[in-house]
């Protein structure tokens, strides 16, 4: 860290924050999970800290001004797929802050280069219509294996989201008890593309179903997470954006956490967990400030908090090498940012495409988008030399993020190696504008002269503004099957406890992982609550509760 | 949805706007705070458009560490901490002198930085108010001019009876003449500093910190304002937004519901009284309509919430046109972030720049009083863009990283903001959008500039540039009209109880329960938490809150007597 040469008053204007406090709790970073955890434990009495490294807390939940001056952007995360379950809204009234989702139908459109396009739709039978142009018989099979899987989502992957996970054994006896769970655990030893090739047979089709299955960092190839893919189809169908910007979520979950009496703590970034005869005692900030806590939750990865913060003393060796392999997402984003002066329009049979919330361009067949992930998976950047991702044009339904009226604002974003050879830094400007590129050459009428500000971030920029996101994982690390269920990240931290005494983890390296799905700091928080004996002022949701009936009990 | 109702709702979050609200929130009143902009703050502000860099749009410095809020809203509790500056400010002329000033923690550098220059005892009137002074004194004078709400008309004081001159009286009785009081602060720096440069640089001082130097009976005003930086000498760790962020903490923790992306379309008027306002259709809340029983406070600026909140229907002609008629010149500024390796390498005398003495605010160049006229004629007069030759570019460069390690990754260091003074764009010829005519040539004519002064700031150092107009912090803050950092014009027409207009001098309006608590109230611009604590007394007086022990009043406060007209 650099130096800094602070005068030292002779004279006390006024009091300042202490150099030695003391809290029930601290909680490092206020990212989603860590605001989630702290909400919960505050208003549960307990004295709460959220320290947060950024001068804004939020995390992946970030709306600010990046194109500046005038355009509010998020940053990074804008599809919110959780909303229908996550906890944390119910919970607290969040409503009551203002924090609106909307989910429009049309969901997730492809355009192909051929002017042709597909709109996949909250509302199936839209779905289906889209897809009845390119193949009758996938659009039906669509309907049908929809129902099924919403209900798997319904019944077991979103209710386990909120619970600790079970070992593989255990896991197998319990999904065993019914029909959809011995499904799931079918599904589970697939890879995505098996499970996209037993269900759809139109190329277009099976293009848009792998981007959507993968797009968030699952392995194409790869068996052992397949049970993932009907969540992350079934979910892609019912993203939501926050109106005014996802930090609007986290500026709820600050309002909560104080009005309980906690406090947030920013532009402090946490050196040092303290440990106390085998017992958490609390944190250090990088201003020298010192937090005592009987109870220290971390929501970093385990390369920071097992690898960084602790005096290695203290680590068990298993977490120590925990530490050491964890293996970071393989691929992050690459982000184009522009204000524009007018909505780019989309040269391609269907409307309703202008009016989606996220479009994918640049993928003409599954060949091609396959032979794309593994080239992106084997650390370059395209297969072939062209590129292509996703895009949403985030002014379509939350017009309050330009401050210059007339404007919209979207982005173009795509997957990348977190390092290429040669350094992100010789290959962003080149790699940014040629991103642009694809999403003007499907449109009538983006032009160059119509962007008014641009601004391109690669990996290491995620990583530089938020730290957790080594090397850009936007998840705090890889989804395979050695660091998901109860490996995430160790089968010795299950729930958030960690062996350390009084040591929880609660962030997207915890199970169930990255996104905001509102689970680790949501689990964190409850078996924290349960170790601590107090009162748990809040309810497990009906539909987690059902879940436990029938497979827990 | 169930209705919305609370006692005081505010429009604005700003600094102004939080502050109220934490105020009455901790005496015990339900508030609601509606906020246009995905953040509360206003010109409290950070923003991290390049990763890891934090830049300064708009406030910068402390200026309010003599605020009793501090104290009454207990920051400390909502995680405020300071960083504090081994040198505020420095001086870099053309010819080749480049003078650290110092500031309140290290007067060492200062001191013997001036006097190897001009072989005197440099500091003058400086010299005369830091140190002579003493902290109290000090404290007292600005409390005096800043955190003391207009008297009512009724009392006609004489001007040197004003509550400032009261207090420098009984602080410097032997340095007391009668003929302060119409004084402009130029009059005085010719008077009592001798080296050009330092009479330039403290013009500048004034000017950025407070009333123009060249205003006539502002004297105290602007020379208040440049006390008020060197008081603190600092800024809020990590930036002004924490700041900010301390107190609607503190607003929250008592209650207080914050909404942002709310704007404010109405103020809704029965009968002669302020009851409510209506959001606009955009804003991001289930009910558009929320209810005041006590009082709606507007923290936006006068012109907007008499010229667009408030139906004309419910004012008079001769009101509205005074409204119209506020003057916004003086303050727009353009500013201009610099990203950079290597901190400017000044030429002349370097051995007084180093890092861990660096001046955090410096000004250049500052040769000579024709810098500062040229300057401000050009502020002034209804121009275009500026007509400023690089010659006559006199910018504030300020830089916080060498102090404060949260503003940008280490190898790097960050000049923001450079501030330029320019016409206000409503005042602009050829239209308010003029002045962005103009960007590229200003900010070219700047970094020319800074290159001759500190040859080191070239091409392979300067990493990026991000820059913002006053016509583009009007659209990012409503609120900053002019995009000046004190909203209306600080000269002794819009003074104290004149300000903005004779009609709103202490906060109350035309309207029952409309009360104003924006910079373009007394005593304007600057985070001071010092428009809310003097409304506080307003509110008091007006029976609509009742503060616990923790409130303490203005020594210099006088309430309207029951005689008196102007209650
Ligand atoms: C470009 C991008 C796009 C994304 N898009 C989406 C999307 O559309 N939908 C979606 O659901 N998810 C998306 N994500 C992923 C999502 O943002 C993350 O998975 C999620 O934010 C993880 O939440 P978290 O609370 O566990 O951790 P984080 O959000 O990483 O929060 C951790 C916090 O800890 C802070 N911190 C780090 N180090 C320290 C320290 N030493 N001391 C104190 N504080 C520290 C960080 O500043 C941060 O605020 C995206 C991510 C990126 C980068
Ligand atoms: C370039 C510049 C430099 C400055 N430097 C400093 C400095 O170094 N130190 C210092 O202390 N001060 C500085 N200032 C001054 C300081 O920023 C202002 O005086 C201060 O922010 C005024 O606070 P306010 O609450 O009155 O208004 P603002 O901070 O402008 O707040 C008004 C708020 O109201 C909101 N708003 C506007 N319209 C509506 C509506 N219709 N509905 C709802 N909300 C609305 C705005 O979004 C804004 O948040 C500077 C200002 C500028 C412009």
């Amino acid at each position: 860290m650099r130096t800094s040469f602070q005068a030292v008053p002779d004279t006390k204007l006024f009091d300042e924050f202490p150099k030695e406090t003391t809290f029930d709790v601290v909680v490092v970073g206020g990212g989603p999970n860590g605001l989630i955890a702290g909400a919960y434990l505050s208003k549960a009495g307990l004295k709460t800290l959220v320290v947060e490294k950024r001068h804004e807390i939020g995390g992946g939940l970030a709306t600010e001004e990046t194109l500046f001056p005038g355009f509010y952007t998020n940053p990074h995360a804008i599809y919110h797929l959780m909303v229908d379950y996550i906890p944390v809204l119910k919970d607290f009234d969040l409503s009551t802050h203002g924090v609106t989702f909307i989910k429009p139908n049309i969901q997730t459109a492809q355009v192909f280069s051929d002017g042709s396009s597909l709109v996949f739709c909250q509302q199936i039978e839209d779905t289906k219509d889209s897809m009845a142009k390119f193949s009758p018989k996938d659009a039906r099979n669509f309907g049908q294996l929809m129902r099924k899987w919403h209900k798997m989502v319904d019944g077991i992957l979103a209710p386990g989201t909120y619970l600790p996970p079970l070992s593989p054994i255990d896991m197998i006896e319990a999904l065993g008890r019914t029909e959809f769970g011995t499904e799931a655990l079918r599904l589970t030893e697939m890879s995505p593309i098996e499970i996209i090739d037993e269900n759809f047979t139109n190329d277009k089709i099976k293009t848009l179903m792998l981007y959507m299955s993968c797009m968030w960092g699952l392995n194409p190839n790869d068996s052992g997470l397949g049970f993932l893919v009907p969540l992350l189809i079934d979910r892609g169908l019912n993203k939501a954006q926050c109106y005014g910007g996802s930090h609007k979520l986290a500026g709820a979950l600050s309002r909560e956490i104080h009005k309980a009496g906690g406090l947030i703590l920013d532009n402090s970034e946490v050196t040092n967990i303290l440990i106390e005869d085998g017992h958490v005692a609390g944190v250090v900030c990088a201003d020298d400030r010192v937090i005592k806590a009987t109870a220290v939750l971390s929501s970093l990865p385990p390369p920071l908090t097992f690898g960084k913060l602790i005096d290695q003393s203290y680590v068990p060796d298993e977490l120590k090498e925990n530490a050491e392999n964890w293996e970071w997402d393989p691929w992050s984003f690459l982000t184009v940012s522009v204000a524009t002066k007018n909505k780019p329009i989309y040269n391609c049979d269907d409307p309703w495409v202008n009016d989606a919330l996220m479009v994918v361009l640049g993928f003409d067949s599954y060949d091609q988008l396959i032979e794309h992930f593994n080239a992106v998976l084997s650390g370059k950047l395209t297969a072939n030399g062209e590129m292509g991702g996703h895009v949403t044009l985030e002014t379509t339904y939350d017009p309050t993020l330009p401050r210059v009226p007339g404007h919209e604002i979207g982005f173009i974003q795509c997957h990348v190696p977190n390092e290429l050879e040669g350094g992100w830094d010789s290959h962003k400007a080149q790699a940014g504008n040629d991103l642009l590129k694809v999403w003007q050459s499907y449109t009538t009428n983006f032009e160059n002269s119509s962007v008014v500000k641009k601004s391109i971030e690669d990996p290491k920029d995620i990583e530089t503004r938020i730290a957790s996101m080594v090397k850009g994982s936007i998840k705090h690390g890889d989804y395979n099957p050695l660091q998901m269920g109860v490996f995430r990240p160790h089968d010795s931290c299950v729930g958030g406890r960690s062996p350390i005494e009084g040591l929880y983890l609660c962030g997207a390296s915890s199970y169930p992982g990255g996104l905001i799905i509102g689970g680790p700091g949501y689990i964190a928080a409850n078996t924290l609550a349960e170790d601590l004996e107090i009162d748990k002022w809040w309810k497990l949701p009906n539909f987690v509760s059902k879940y436990k009936d029938i497979y827990l009990s | 949805m169930h209705e919305e109702r609370f006692d005081v709702v505010v429009i604005g979050g700003g600094h102004n706007g939080s502050t109220i609200a934490a105020y009455l929130a901790k005496s015990g009143l339900s508030v609601c705070v509606l906020e246009e902009r995905p953040e509360c703050g206003g010109g409290q502000e950070n923003t991290e458009p390049r990763p890891g860099f934090r830049i300064d749009p708009h406030a910068t410095y402390l200026y309010g560490g003599a605020a009793p809020g501090f104290e009454q809203l207990e920051l400390w509790k909502y995680g405020f901490r300071m960083v504090y500056y081994q040198s505020m400010a420095g001086l870099v002329t053309q010819d080749g002198i480049a003078a650290n000033l110092g500031g309140r923690w290290n007067k060492e550098v200062g001191v013997d930085s001036i006097k190897s220059l001009t072989g005197t005892d440099p500091q003058g009137a400086e010299a005369l108010f830091l140190q002579n002074l003493g902290d109290n004194g000090q404290r007292d004078l600005l409390r005096s001019l800043f955190w003391t709400p207009p008297v009512p008309s009724e009392y006609e004081l004489e001007p040197k009876d004003l509550p400032w001159w009261k207090v420098f009286r009984d602080l410097l009785p032997g340095f007391w003449t009668d003929r302060l009081v119409d004084m402009s602060f130029i009059d005085f720096l010719d008077e009592f500093i001798s080296w050009e440069p330092l009479r330039c640089f403290e013009s500048f001082a004034a000017w950025y910190c407070g009333a123009h130097p060249a205003w006539d009976g502002m004297l105290l005003p602007s020379l208040g304002g440049a006390l008020l930086v060197g008081y603190s000498s600092g800024s809020p760790r990590g930036g002004m937004h924490t700041y900010a962020h301390a107190i609607i903490r503190c607003a929250m923790a008592h209650g207080a519901r914050i909404i942002t992306n709310a704007s404010v379309g109405e103020i809704i008027v029965q009968n002669g009284r302020a009851v409510g306002v209506k959001l606009d259709d955009l804003a991001s809340y289930p009910e558009k309509t929320i209810w005041a029983d006590k009082a709606v406070i507007s923290a936006v600026d006068v012109k907007q919430t008499f010229l667009k909140l408030v139906p004309r229907s419910h004012l008079d002609a001769s009101f509205t046109q005074k409204v119209k008629d506020v003057s916004l010149k003086g303050g727009s500024l353009f500013v201009l972030s610099v990203i950079c390796r290597e901190l400017p390498k000044y030429h002349g005398n370097k051995d007084y720049f180093p890092e861990e003495v660096y001046p955090s605010c410096v000004a250049a160049p500052a040769d000579n009083m024709e810098f500062f006229y040229t300057q401000t004629r050009d502020a002034y007069s209804h121009k275009k863009a500026p007509e400023l030759t690089p010659e006559h570019l006199t910018m504030m460069i300020c830089t916080h990283d060498v102090y404060d390690n949260t503003r940008c990754p280490e190898g790097y260091h960050i000049l923001s903001p450079i501030y330029l003074e320019v016409p206000p764009p409503q005042y602009d010829v050829t239209g308010p959008e003029g002045i962005n005519r103009h960007k590229e040539e200003i900010t070219d004519a700047a970094l020319k500039l800074l290159k001759s002064l500190a040859p080191n700031m070239d091409g392979a150092n300067i990493v990026d540039v991000y820059l913002n107009t006053p016509y583009d912090s009007e659209f990012r803050n409503a609120g900053m009209s002019g995009g000046n950092w004190y909203g209306a014009r600080q000269s002794e027409d819009q003074w104290f109880n004149m300000r903005p207009v004779a009609e709103l001098g202490r906060y109350k309006t035309p309207i029952d329960s409309l009360y104003l608590c924006n910079h373009t109230s007394h005593p304007g611009g600057l985070c001071l938490m010092a428009v809310p604590y003097n409304l506080m007394h307003i509110l008091i007086e007006d029976e609509i809150v009742e503060p616990k022990s923790w409130w303490y009043p203005s020594p210099w406060y006088m309430p309207p007597t029951k005689t008196g007209v102007g209650s």
